[in-house]
């Protein structure tokens, strides 16, 4: 990285004015030195002008950077979990050495351990037994279920049947009941009672008919007369 | 001060400042020499350095352009040209470097392709000159064009900005390299 800046000395020829300078190279220089000024001011500003805006690949990278951070947020707490979980099995993994150890260095016999291993072991066995027992009322609680289906069934057929056959000789009484004689002679006598009684109407409307009386006056007679319209057989 | 900016401080009145950079001593302060005979109405500076970055200690006035020289009969140089150009600002590309490409003269010496150098200035999208800076009268022609690229960068030619210089870029024999 060795340089060396060496300043050239150009001023004494380029840059320097001639000595012969008068009015006039000074006023030349003067607007020389105007342009140039003006042309920096112009560069100056368009740079300016260049980093205020903000170009569309300004923007898409500061969205694409906003998804990195979300994405690599996610990770880390992917890791963190991770980590937790390994934590945790290593935990696990200590415990159960620490124990294996333990229980090698202590005497099997008297250990606390031991009795307390052995009493769960009671215990299970304990909950065996009892869920087989509860397993073996189960059963017999389904075969006697089984054993009673059949008979209900059978109950409810004949009960079915029964009901049926009390309908059917219901339906048998009330037609045997509007086919038997005594039903017939009364049906024929109510047929006879109605002709008579249309003859007779007929006869007696045809006598008030016949008197000429004016029986639309006399109320009593009114009726007596609109009853006679009535058609019997109609009833 | 790692990266070089362009425009980063304001301008001494009447003068221009280029720096050149490459390991090529010799060639160099020749190449300075010719430049601050040319005739010229500003203040020339000029400044040469081996390579980026500039130490910080040291207070210049505002660099106006930069030229990368690479002789192409050392790889070295070429090698050194690409670790600098790291240590510039994107916006100095904007017209303010160009790379001179010297010794392409005598082919049967040359380390490194005329492509490779292409390329490179391609890449960088900043013009490339070739002049083979032994022979005087090239590096007169070479220190009188600079000169020129040189007034226009520090702003010194009213109307046209360093900008107008990246025409340079459109060579009639290649067209392809800027539709690359």
């Amino acid at each position: 990285m060795e340089k060396q800046p060496t300043d050239s000395e150009g001023e004494g020829e380029e840059g320097g004015q001639p000595q012969e300078a008068n009015k006039e190279d000074h006023m030349t220089l003067l607007l020389r030195l105007r342009a140039q000024t003006k042309q920096q001011l112009l560069e100056y500003k368009s740079m300016v002008d260049a980093n205020e805006e903000k170009t569309p690949e300004q923007i898409m990278q500061e969205e694409q950077i906003k998804a990195k951070i979300e994405g690599l947020e996610n990770e880390v707490e992917e890791a963190k979990t991770a980590f937790e979980m390994k934590n945790l099995a290593l935990d696990r993994m200590q415990l159960s050495a620490a124990l294996k150890n333990n229980l090698e260095k202590i005497d099997t016999k008297t250990s606390l351990l031991m009795d307390d291993m052995k009493h769960v072991l009671e215990l299970n066995k304990l909950i065996m037994t009892s869920q087989q027992e509860s397993w073996d009322l189960e059963e017999k609680l389904l075969d006697i279920r089984k054993k009673r289906l059949p008979e209900l069934k059978q109950a409810s057929e004949s009960k079915l049947l029964e009901i049926q056959t009390e309908k059917n000789k219901q339906k048998d009484d009330l037609d045997n009941m509007e086919n038997s004689d005594k039903i017939k002679a009364i049906r024929q006598n109510l047929q006879r009672e109605i002709q008579i009684t249309t003859v007779i109407q007929n006869v007696f409307q045809n006598l008030l008919l016949g008197s000429k009386a004016n029986w639309a006056e006399n109320p009593a007679l009114k009726k007596t007369v609109l009853q006679l319209e009535k058609n019997l057989t109609m009833i | 001060m790692s990266v070089l900016r362009p425009l980063d401080k304001l301008p001494k009145l009447n003068t221009a400042t280029i720096l050149l950079v490459s390991t090529e001593d010799a060639l160099l302060q020749q190449l300075a020499d010719s430049m601050l005979r040319e005739d010229c109405a500003s203040q020339l500076n000029v400044h040469l350095a081996k390579s980026l970055p500039l130490p910080s200690n040291v207070t210049r006035p505002r660099i106006d352009l930069i030229v990368f020289v690479v002789n192409l009969h050392s790889k070295y140089s070429l090698q050194n040209v690409e670790e600098s150009l790291r240590h510039v600002d994107a916006s100095f590309f904007l017209g303010k470097v160009c790379f001179l490409a010297t010794g392409a003269g005598q082919e049967s010496r040359c380390s490194i392709h005329h492509n490779t150098v292409v390329t490179l200035a391609h890449t960088y999208r900043s013009p490339l000159l070739f002049c083979d800076l032994k022979m005087e009268d090239f590096r007169v022609t070479m220190a009188q064009r600079l000169v020129r690229m040189l007034q226009i960068c520090a702003g010194h030619t009213p109307g046209i900005s360093a900008l107008s210089l990246l025409s340079l870029l459109q060579s009639p024999e290649s067209p392809s390299l800027e539709d690359l």
